[in-house]
Protein backbone atom coordinates (compact mmCIF):
# COMPACT_ATOMS: atom_id res chain seq x y z
CA UNK A 1 0.00 0.00 0.00
CA UNK A 2 0.97 3.55 -1.28
CA UNK A 3 2.23 5.74 0.50
CA UNK A 4 3.92 4.04 3.37
CA UNK A 5 2.42 4.17 6.38
CA UNK A 6 5.52 6.38 8.06
CA UNK A 7 4.72 8.76 5.43
CA UNK A 8 1.61 9.25 6.31
CA UNK A 9 2.19 9.92 10.18
CA UNK A 10 4.91 12.00 9.03
CA UNK A 11 2.55 13.74 7.03
CA UNK A 12 -0.24 14.11 9.36
CA UNK A 13 2.24 14.92 12.29
CA UNK A 14 3.56 18.03 10.45
CA UNK A 15 0.20 19.63 9.56
CA UNK A 16 -1.15 18.80 12.86
CA UNK A 17 2.26 20.85 14.33
CA UNK A 18 2.66 23.25 11.27
CA UNK A 19 -1.12 23.90 10.42
CA UNK A 20 -3.48 23.31 12.66
CA UNK A 21 -1.85 24.12 16.10
CA UNK A 22 -1.07 27.44 14.79
CA UNK A 23 -4.36 28.04 13.81
CA UNK A 24 -5.53 27.45 17.50
CA UNK A 25 -5.82 30.13 20.41
CA UNK A 26 -2.72 29.81 22.41
CA UNK A 27 -3.61 27.46 25.51
CA UNK A 28 -4.47 23.94 26.06
CA UNK A 29 -5.99 23.22 22.52
CA UNK A 30 -3.15 24.33 20.71
CA UNK A 31 -0.20 22.70 23.17
CA UNK A 32 -2.08 19.66 23.08
CA UNK A 33 -2.16 19.25 19.19
CA UNK A 34 1.30 19.78 18.77
CA UNK A 35 1.85 16.83 21.56
CA UNK A 36 -0.48 14.90 19.53
CA UNK A 37 1.80 15.46 16.30
CA UNK A 38 5.10 14.14 18.56
CA UNK A 39 2.99 11.12 19.59
CA UNK A 40 2.54 10.44 16.06
CA UNK A 41 6.38 10.57 15.52
CA UNK A 42 7.11 8.36 17.86
CA UNK A 43 4.28 5.86 16.77
CA UNK A 44 6.12 5.95 13.21
CA UNK A 45 9.41 5.48 14.64
CA UNK A 46 7.86 2.41 16.36
CA UNK A 47 5.78 1.17 13.31
CA UNK A 48 8.35 -0.14 11.25
CA UNK A 49 10.66 -2.10 13.81
CA UNK A 50 7.70 -2.78 15.68
CA UNK A 51 7.75 -6.94 14.63
CA UNK A 52 10.87 -7.30 14.41
CA UNK A 53 11.89 -6.52 18.10
CA UNK A 54 9.12 -8.48 19.70
CA UNK A 55 10.64 -11.58 16.91
CA UNK A 56 14.26 -10.88 17.99
CA UNK A 57 13.61 -10.53 21.76
CA UNK A 58 11.07 -13.32 22.18
CA UNK A 59 14.05 -16.08 20.51
CA UNK A 60 16.61 -14.12 23.19
CA UNK A 61 14.26 -14.88 26.04
CA UNK A 62 13.75 -18.42 24.88
CA UNK A 63 17.61 -19.72 24.53
CA UNK A 64 18.04 -17.83 28.52
CA UNK A 65 14.96 -19.86 29.62
CA UNK A 66 16.35 -23.29 27.53
CA UNK A 67 19.46 -22.71 29.78
CA UNK A 68 18.10 -21.26 32.77
CA UNK A 69 15.38 -24.25 33.08
CA UNK A 70 18.53 -26.81 33.58
CA UNK A 71 20.10 -24.26 36.49
CA UNK A 72 16.93 -23.92 38.29
CA UNK A 73 15.48 -27.91 37.96
CA UNK A 74 16.60 -28.63 41.37
CA UNK A 75 14.94 -25.79 43.74
CA UNK A 76 12.21 -25.20 41.86
CA UNK A 77 11.13 -27.43 39.50
CA UNK A 78 7.74 -26.06 38.39
CA UNK A 79 9.64 -23.02 37.06
CA UNK A 80 11.91 -25.07 35.31
CA UNK A 81 8.95 -26.90 33.56
CA UNK A 82 7.27 -23.19 32.42
CA UNK A 83 10.50 -22.32 31.23
CA UNK A 84 11.23 -25.56 29.11
CA UNK A 85 7.60 -25.03 27.76
CA UNK A 86 8.62 -21.53 26.71
CA UNK A 87 12.33 -22.50 25.56
CA UNK A 88 10.02 -24.85 22.91
CA UNK A 89 7.52 -22.31 22.61
CA UNK A 90 7.39 -20.04 18.84
CA UNK A 91 5.55 -17.31 17.29
CA UNK A 92 2.29 -17.84 16.42
CA UNK A 93 2.60 -15.11 13.96
CA UNK A 94 4.14 -11.68 13.12
CA UNK A 95 0.67 -10.40 14.15
CA UNK A 96 1.90 -7.39 16.42
CA UNK A 97 -1.09 -8.09 19.23
CA UNK A 98 0.08 -11.75 19.13
CA UNK A 99 3.23 -11.27 18.72
CA UNK A 100 2.87 -8.70 21.88
CA UNK A 101 0.60 -11.57 23.97
CA UNK A 102 3.44 -13.98 23.98
CA UNK A 103 6.19 -11.02 24.65
CA UNK A 104 4.28 -10.00 27.77
CA UNK A 105 4.39 -13.85 28.85
CA UNK A 106 8.23 -14.10 28.33
CA UNK A 107 9.11 -11.28 29.74
CA UNK A 108 6.81 -12.51 33.08
CA UNK A 109 7.93 -15.78 33.03
CA UNK A 110 11.94 -13.39 33.00
CA UNK A 111 11.45 -12.14 35.36
CA UNK A 112 10.13 -15.56 38.13
CA UNK A 113 13.94 -16.68 36.47
CA UNK A 114 15.52 -13.50 37.06
CA UNK A 115 14.49 -13.76 40.81
CA UNK A 116 15.11 -17.28 41.53
CA UNK A 117 18.73 -16.98 39.84
CA UNK A 118 19.66 -14.18 41.75
CA UNK A 119 19.39 -16.60 44.79
CA UNK A 120 21.26 -19.70 43.41
CA UNK A 121 24.94 -18.92 44.74
CA UNK A 122 26.84 -20.67 41.59
CA UNK A 123 29.35 -19.77 38.89
CA UNK A 124 26.30 -21.20 36.26
CA UNK A 125 23.58 -19.28 38.30
CA UNK A 126 25.87 -16.28 37.16
CA UNK A 127 26.19 -17.13 33.68
CA UNK A 128 22.73 -16.87 33.32
CA UNK A 129 22.48 -13.55 35.36
CA UNK A 130 24.98 -12.21 33.15
CA UNK A 131 22.60 -13.05 30.27
CA UNK A 132 19.43 -12.14 31.74
CA UNK A 133 21.15 -8.39 32.12
CA UNK A 134 22.50 -8.12 28.73
CA UNK A 135 19.04 -9.05 27.23
CA UNK A 136 17.25 -6.39 29.74
CA UNK A 137 19.43 -4.00 28.25
CA UNK A 138 19.24 -5.05 24.39
CA UNK A 139 15.19 -5.02 25.06
CA UNK A 140 15.19 -1.99 26.45
CA UNK A 141 17.69 -0.41 23.31
CA UNK A 142 15.44 -1.76 21.00
CA UNK A 143 12.39 0.41 22.11
CA UNK A 144 14.17 3.05 22.58
CA UNK A 145 12.85 6.05 21.05
CA UNK A 146 14.61 9.31 19.88
CA UNK A 147 12.68 11.71 21.10
CA UNK A 148 13.31 10.59 24.91
CA UNK A 149 15.27 12.81 26.99
CA UNK A 150 17.78 9.60 27.90
CA UNK B 1 -19.56 33.95 32.22
CA UNK B 2 -19.09 30.46 30.97
CA UNK B 3 -20.97 27.90 33.14
CA UNK B 4 -17.68 26.82 35.07
CA UNK B 5 -17.02 30.62 35.54
CA UNK B 6 -20.28 30.92 37.11
CA UNK B 7 -20.26 28.63 39.53
CA UNK B 8 -16.47 29.25 40.56
CA UNK B 9 -18.02 32.70 41.30
CA UNK B 10 -20.80 31.56 43.09
CA UNK B 11 -18.02 29.58 45.14
CA UNK B 12 -16.00 32.66 45.70
CA UNK B 13 -19.26 34.84 47.00
CA UNK B 14 -19.66 31.99 49.82
CA UNK B 15 -16.31 32.25 50.91
CA UNK B 16 -16.18 35.65 50.84
CA UNK B 17 -19.13 37.17 52.72
CA UNK B 18 -17.80 40.84 52.32
CA UNK B 19 -17.91 40.54 47.93
CA UNK B 20 -20.28 41.43 45.93
CA UNK B 21 -20.52 41.32 42.47
CA UNK B 22 -18.39 38.92 42.26
CA UNK B 23 -17.14 38.14 39.10
CA UNK B 24 -14.52 35.06 37.12
CA UNK B 25 -13.51 35.78 33.83
CA UNK B 26 -11.07 34.47 31.56
CA UNK B 27 -10.92 31.06 32.90
CA UNK B 28 -8.29 29.16 30.74
CA UNK B 29 -6.98 25.58 31.06
CA UNK B 30 -3.36 25.62 30.93
CA UNK B 31 -0.96 22.39 29.73
CA UNK B 32 0.53 20.50 31.96
CA UNK B 33 -0.21 19.56 35.94
CA UNK B 34 -1.19 16.00 34.48
CA UNK B 35 -2.44 15.41 38.05
CA UNK B 36 -4.72 17.88 38.17
CA UNK B 37 -6.44 20.47 35.91
CA UNK B 38 -5.26 23.60 36.27
CA UNK B 39 -6.75 26.84 34.98
CA UNK B 40 -5.53 30.56 35.19
CA UNK B 41 -8.62 32.91 35.87
CA UNK B 42 -9.41 36.80 36.78
CA UNK B 43 -11.22 37.14 40.21
CA UNK B 44 -13.49 40.60 40.42
CA UNK B 45 -15.25 41.66 43.29
CA UNK B 46 -16.09 45.12 45.31
CA UNK B 47 -15.87 45.33 48.63
CA UNK B 48 -16.13 48.38 51.12
CA UNK B 49 -12.71 49.27 50.18
CA UNK B 50 -13.47 49.23 46.53
CA UNK B 51 -13.06 47.11 43.85
CA UNK B 52 -10.50 44.00 44.31
CA UNK B 53 -9.20 42.28 41.54
CA UNK B 54 -7.70 39.04 41.18
CA UNK B 55 -5.07 36.18 38.87
CA UNK B 56 -5.85 33.31 40.35
CA UNK B 57 -4.96 29.57 39.81
CA UNK B 58 -7.57 26.86 39.86
CA UNK B 59 -6.53 22.98 40.59
CA UNK B 60 -9.26 20.94 40.17
CA UNK B 61 -9.10 17.17 40.36
CA UNK B 62 -9.54 15.21 37.16
CA UNK B 63 -11.58 11.95 36.58
CA UNK B 64 -8.32 10.13 36.08
CA UNK B 65 -4.49 11.55 36.35
CA UNK B 66 -0.86 10.68 36.18
CA UNK B 67 -0.78 10.10 39.87
CA UNK B 68 -3.42 9.44 42.50
CA UNK B 69 -2.78 12.27 45.19
CA UNK B 70 -3.95 14.17 48.11
CA UNK B 71 -5.14 17.83 47.06
CA UNK B 72 -5.30 18.36 50.87
CA UNK B 73 -1.30 17.85 51.53
CA UNK B 74 -0.77 19.75 48.26
CA UNK B 75 -2.70 22.69 49.47
CA UNK B 76 -1.29 22.73 53.32
CA UNK B 77 2.49 22.55 51.83
CA UNK B 78 1.33 25.81 50.17
CA UNK B 79 -0.25 27.69 52.72
CA UNK B 80 3.02 25.98 55.43
CA UNK B 81 6.03 27.61 53.03
CA UNK B 82 4.55 30.43 51.92
CA UNK B 83 6.18 33.44 53.36
CA UNK B 84 9.53 31.47 54.51
CA UNK B 85 12.56 30.73 52.38
CA UNK B 86 10.83 28.59 49.86
CA UNK B 87 9.28 30.41 47.70
CA UNK B 88 4.92 29.25 46.69
CA UNK B 89 2.20 31.60 45.51
CA UNK B 90 -0.58 31.73 48.32
CA UNK B 91 -2.83 28.94 48.59
CA UNK B 92 -6.34 30.34 49.43
CA UNK B 93 -9.16 28.06 49.29
CA UNK B 94 -9.40 24.13 49.36
CA UNK B 95 -12.64 22.74 48.71
CA UNK B 96 -13.20 18.67 49.19
CA UNK B 97 -17.23 19.35 48.42
CA UNK B 98 -17.42 18.09 44.61
CA UNK B 99 -21.09 19.50 44.44
CA UNK B 100 -19.61 23.41 43.65
CA UNK B 101 -17.21 22.59 40.09
CA UNK B 102 -18.28 18.45 39.67
CA UNK B 103 -14.62 17.50 41.77
CA UNK B 104 -12.73 18.70 44.77
CA UNK B 105 -10.06 21.94 44.02
CA UNK B 106 -8.42 24.71 45.64
CA UNK B 107 -7.32 28.09 44.32
CA UNK B 108 -4.39 29.67 45.03
CA UNK B 109 -2.58 32.92 43.72
CA UNK B 110 -1.00 33.15 40.15
CA UNK B 111 2.61 34.45 39.61
CA UNK B 112 2.49 36.26 36.20
CA UNK B 113 5.03 36.21 33.30
CA UNK B 114 7.12 33.53 34.60
CA UNK B 115 8.69 30.32 33.25
CA UNK B 116 8.07 26.87 34.20
CA UNK B 117 8.88 24.42 30.65
CA UNK B 118 12.17 22.91 30.96
CA UNK B 119 12.41 22.78 27.16
CA UNK B 120 12.15 27.46 27.90
CA UNK B 121 14.66 27.35 30.59
CA UNK B 122 17.57 25.23 29.12
CA UNK B 123 17.21 27.87 26.66
CA UNK B 124 18.19 31.72 25.97
CA UNK B 125 17.29 34.18 27.89
CA UNK B 126 17.78 31.51 31.33
CA UNK B 127 20.38 29.30 30.16
CA UNK B 128 22.54 32.41 30.61
CA UNK B 129 21.75 32.23 34.53
CA UNK B 130 21.72 28.18 34.49
CA UNK B 131 24.44 28.61 37.32
CA UNK B 132 22.43 30.95 39.21
CA UNK B 133 19.16 28.90 38.47
CA UNK B 134 21.11 25.91 39.72
CA UNK B 135 22.17 27.40 42.98
CA UNK B 136 18.95 28.73 43.66
CA UNK B 137 17.13 25.53 42.43
CA UNK B 138 19.70 22.70 45.28
CA UNK B 139 19.56 25.67 47.79
CA UNK B 140 15.56 25.30 48.15
CA UNK B 141 15.74 22.07 47.92
CA UNK B 142 18.47 22.37 51.05
CA UNK B 143 15.96 24.29 52.56
CA UNK B 144 12.91 21.93 52.19
CA UNK B 145 15.23 19.29 54.29
CA UNK B 146 16.00 22.42 56.85
CA UNK B 147 12.54 22.90 57.37
CA UNK B 148 11.05 21.27 60.88
CA UNK B 149 7.53 19.91 59.38
CA UNK B 150 6.16 20.19 62.95
CA UNK B 151 7.04 24.23 63.08
CA UNK B 152 5.41 24.10 59.85
CA UNK B 153 1.98 22.50 61.41
CA UNK B 154 2.55 19.39 58.02
CA UNK B 155 2.52 17.18 60.88
CA UNK B 156 -0.88 17.55 60.94
CA UNK B 157 -1.89 16.63 56.79
CA UNK B 158 1.13 14.49 56.21
CA UNK B 159 1.42 10.94 58.00
CA UNK B 160 4.76 10.57 60.39
CA UNK B 161 6.63 8.34 59.41
CA UNK B 162 10.13 6.97 62.04
CA UNK B 163 13.52 7.15 60.25
CA UNK B 164 14.13 4.12 59.88
CA UNK B 165 10.79 3.46 58.31
CA UNK B 166 11.41 6.03 55.46
CA UNK B 167 12.45 3.79 52.50
CA UNK B 168 10.33 0.90 53.20
CA UNK B 169 6.99 2.75 53.49
CA UNK B 170 8.38 4.47 49.30
CA UNK B 171 9.29 1.76 48.31
CA UNK B 172 6.37 0.01 49.45
CA UNK B 173 3.62 2.38 48.16
CA UNK B 174 5.42 2.25 44.79
CA UNK B 175 5.37 -1.35 44.51
CA UNK B 176 1.97 -1.29 45.13
CA UNK B 177 1.50 1.17 42.19
CA UNK B 178 3.37 -0.90 40.01
CA UNK B 179 1.05 -4.04 40.67
CA UNK B 180 -1.87 -2.55 40.53
CA UNK B 181 -1.04 -0.38 36.83
CA UNK B 182 1.32 -2.16 34.77
CA UNK B 183 -0.19 -3.39 31.41
CA UNK B 184 3.06 -5.27 30.57
CA UNK B 185 5.66 -6.96 32.47
CA UNK B 186 8.87 -4.40 34.42
CA UNK B 187 11.63 -6.93 33.56
CA UNK B 188 13.94 -3.81 34.43
CA UNK B 189 11.99 -2.43 37.24
CA UNK B 190 11.39 -5.92 39.42
CA UNK B 191 15.11 -6.18 39.14
CA UNK B 192 15.75 -3.19 41.37
CA UNK B 193 12.87 -3.56 43.37
CA UNK B 194 14.85 -6.53 44.76
CA UNK B 195 17.90 -4.72 44.40
CA UNK B 196 16.57 -1.98 46.52
CA UNK B 197 15.26 -4.57 49.01
CA UNK B 198 18.94 -6.03 49.48
CA UNK B 199 20.54 -3.23 50.20
CA UNK B 200 18.42 -0.77 52.47
CA UNK B 201 19.87 2.54 52.97
CA UNK B 202 20.66 3.68 56.49
CA UNK B 203 18.00 5.96 58.21
CA UNK B 204 18.04 9.71 57.97
CA UNK B 205 19.59 12.02 60.09
CA UNK B 206 16.24 13.61 60.16
CA UNK B 207 12.86 12.99 58.64
CA UNK B 208 12.30 15.70 56.71
CA UNK B 209 9.49 17.41 54.31
CA UNK B 210 9.97 15.62 50.88
CA UNK B 211 8.40 17.33 47.93
CA UNK B 212 8.54 14.26 46.24
CA UNK B 213 8.63 15.81 42.48
CA UNK B 214 11.30 18.49 42.78
CA UNK B 215 13.07 18.81 39.24
CA UNK B 216 13.31 21.22 36.59
CA UNK B 217 9.57 21.93 35.36
CA UNK B 218 8.17 22.44 38.59
CA UNK B 219 9.75 26.10 40.06
CA UNK B 220 8.54 28.96 38.18
CA UNK B 221 11.88 31.39 37.09
CA UNK B 222 12.13 34.70 35.61
CA UNK B 223 14.03 35.96 32.42
CA UNK B 224 16.82 37.23 34.94
CA UNK B 225 16.73 34.00 36.62
CA UNK B 226 15.64 34.19 39.90
CA UNK B 227 13.29 31.07 41.09
CA UNK B 228 10.39 32.81 42.10
CA UNK B 229 8.15 30.08 43.22
CA UNK B 230 8.34 25.93 43.71
CA UNK B 231 5.09 24.46 42.40
CA UNK B 232 3.47 21.22 42.15
CA UNK B 233 3.43 19.88 45.86
CA UNK B 234 1.06 17.09 45.19
CA UNK B 235 3.16 14.23 46.32
CA UNK B 236 4.43 15.45 48.90
CA UNK B 237 4.51 13.48 51.99
CA UNK B 238 7.48 13.24 55.32
CA UNK B 239 10.58 11.02 54.82
CA UNK B 240 14.30 10.94 53.93
CA UNK B 241 15.41 14.26 52.11
CA UNK B 242 17.74 12.36 50.47
CA UNK B 243 14.78 11.25 48.06
CA UNK B 244 13.70 14.83 46.50
CA UNK B 245 17.74 15.19 45.79
CA UNK B 246 17.90 11.41 43.73
CA UNK B 247 14.70 12.27 42.04
CA UNK B 248 16.13 15.47 40.64
CA UNK B 249 19.42 13.82 39.59
CA UNK B 250 17.56 11.04 37.70
CA UNK B 251 18.77 10.86 34.22
CA UNK B 252 15.34 11.15 32.53
CA UNK B 253 15.41 14.91 33.68
CA UNK B 254 18.78 15.35 31.41
CA UNK B 255 16.57 18.13 29.53
CA UNK B 256 19.67 19.24 27.66
CA UNK B 257 20.82 15.61 27.02
CA UNK B 258 24.29 16.03 28.44
CA UNK B 259 25.32 15.21 32.14
CA UNK B 260 23.61 18.29 33.96
CA UNK B 261 20.80 17.06 36.21
CA UNK B 262 17.87 19.15 34.85
CA UNK B 263 20.01 20.08 32.38
CA UNK B 264 21.19 22.75 34.99
CA UNK B 265 24.55 21.68 36.56
CA UNK B 266 26.41 18.25 37.34
CA UNK B 267 25.60 16.13 39.95
CA UNK B 268 28.54 17.41 42.46
CA UNK B 269 27.55 20.87 41.98
CA UNK B 270 24.24 19.93 42.54
CA UNK B 271 24.76 17.90 45.85
CA UNK B 272 27.29 20.58 47.02
CA UNK B 273 24.66 23.25 46.89
CA UNK B 274 21.99 20.80 48.81
CA UNK B 275 24.34 20.30 51.39
CA UNK B 276 25.42 23.67 52.00
CA UNK B 277 21.84 24.59 52.69
CA UNK B 278 20.52 21.72 54.23
CA UNK B 279 23.27 21.80 56.74
CA UNK B 280 22.86 17.39 55.95
CA UNK B 281 25.73 15.39 54.25
CA UNK B 282 24.70 13.47 51.03
CA UNK B 283 26.18 9.54 52.11
CA UNK B 284 27.05 8.53 48.72
CA UNK B 285 25.64 5.15 49.69
CA UNK B 286 22.26 5.88 50.71
CA UNK B 287 22.13 8.60 47.78
CA UNK B 288 22.73 5.70 45.09
CA UNK B 289 19.99 3.80 46.92
CA UNK B 290 17.62 6.50 46.78
CA UNK B 291 18.62 7.12 43.09
CA UNK B 292 17.94 3.88 41.94
CA UNK B 293 14.09 3.95 44.22
CA UNK B 294 13.80 6.96 41.78
CA UNK B 295 13.47 5.05 38.80
CA UNK B 296 11.35 2.28 40.63
CA UNK B 297 8.87 5.18 41.26
CA UNK B 298 9.12 6.96 37.97
CA UNK B 299 7.87 4.03 36.38
CA UNK B 300 4.95 4.01 38.66
CA UNK B 301 4.21 7.32 37.41
CA UNK B 302 4.63 6.57 34.13
CA UNK B 303 2.72 3.05 34.22
CA UNK B 304 -0.55 4.66 35.74
CA UNK B 305 -0.56 7.19 33.60
CA UNK B 306 -0.79 4.82 30.60
CA UNK B 307 -3.00 2.63 32.09
CA UNK B 308 -5.41 6.02 33.05
CA UNK B 309 -4.91 6.84 29.05
CA UNK B 310 -5.56 2.82 27.99
CA UNK B 311 -8.98 2.67 29.70
CA UNK B 312 -9.97 6.25 28.97
CA UNK B 313 -10.05 7.45 32.28
CA UNK B 314 -7.80 10.60 31.62
CA UNK B 315 -6.69 10.45 27.44
CA UNK B 316 -4.59 13.97 27.72
CA UNK B 317 -1.60 12.98 25.20
CA UNK B 318 1.00 13.90 27.35
CA UNK B 319 0.01 10.72 29.46
CA UNK B 320 0.43 8.06 26.09
CA UNK B 321 3.71 10.02 25.19
CA UNK B 322 5.40 9.49 28.89
CA UNK B 323 3.98 6.06 28.94
CA UNK B 324 6.04 5.43 25.48
CA UNK B 325 9.10 8.00 26.10
CA UNK B 326 9.61 8.04 30.05
CA UNK B 327 8.86 4.81 30.45
CA UNK B 328 11.72 3.40 28.24
CA UNK B 329 13.52 6.43 29.44
CA UNK B 330 13.36 5.51 33.19
CA UNK B 331 14.18 1.48 32.20
CA UNK B 332 17.50 3.08 30.89
CA UNK B 333 18.30 4.99 34.30
CA UNK B 334 17.50 1.93 36.30
CA UNK B 335 20.05 0.39 34.12
CA UNK B 336 22.64 3.04 34.32
CA UNK B 337 21.96 2.69 37.82
CA UNK B 338 22.61 -0.40 38.57
CA UNK B 339 25.84 -0.97 36.54
CA UNK B 340 24.16 -2.44 33.74
CA UNK B 341 24.41 0.68 31.43
CA UNK B 342 27.70 2.22 30.47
Amino acid sequence: MKPDPQRMIEVTAAHLMMRTAPALEKGYEQSSVGLLAVLLLAVREEYDRSAARRVEENRALRAIFADGARVVREGAPELAKRLEAAAHGEDPSLVISELERTNAELRGLVIDLHARIEEIDAPEARRIEVAIWAELVASTERRRLSLGTF
Amino acid sequence: MSNLETRLAAYVASRVPEARDVRVSGLDRLFGGASRETYRFVLDYDTEGGRVSRRLILRRDPAGSLIETERAVEFGAYRAFHGTPVPVPEALWLEEDASWLDHPFFVMEELVGLEASPQAIIGSPYAEHAESIARQKWTILGEIARADPIALGLDRVMTPVAPQECWQRELLRWERVIDDDELCPQPVIRAAIRWLRRNPPPPPARVSVVHADYRTGNFLCDTDGNIRAILDWEMAHLGDPLEDLAWGLNPVWRWARDERAGGLATRDVAIAHWERASGLRADPAALHWWEVFSSVKGQGIWVSGAKEFSFGANQDPILALSGWLMGNSQDRAALLQLGHLS
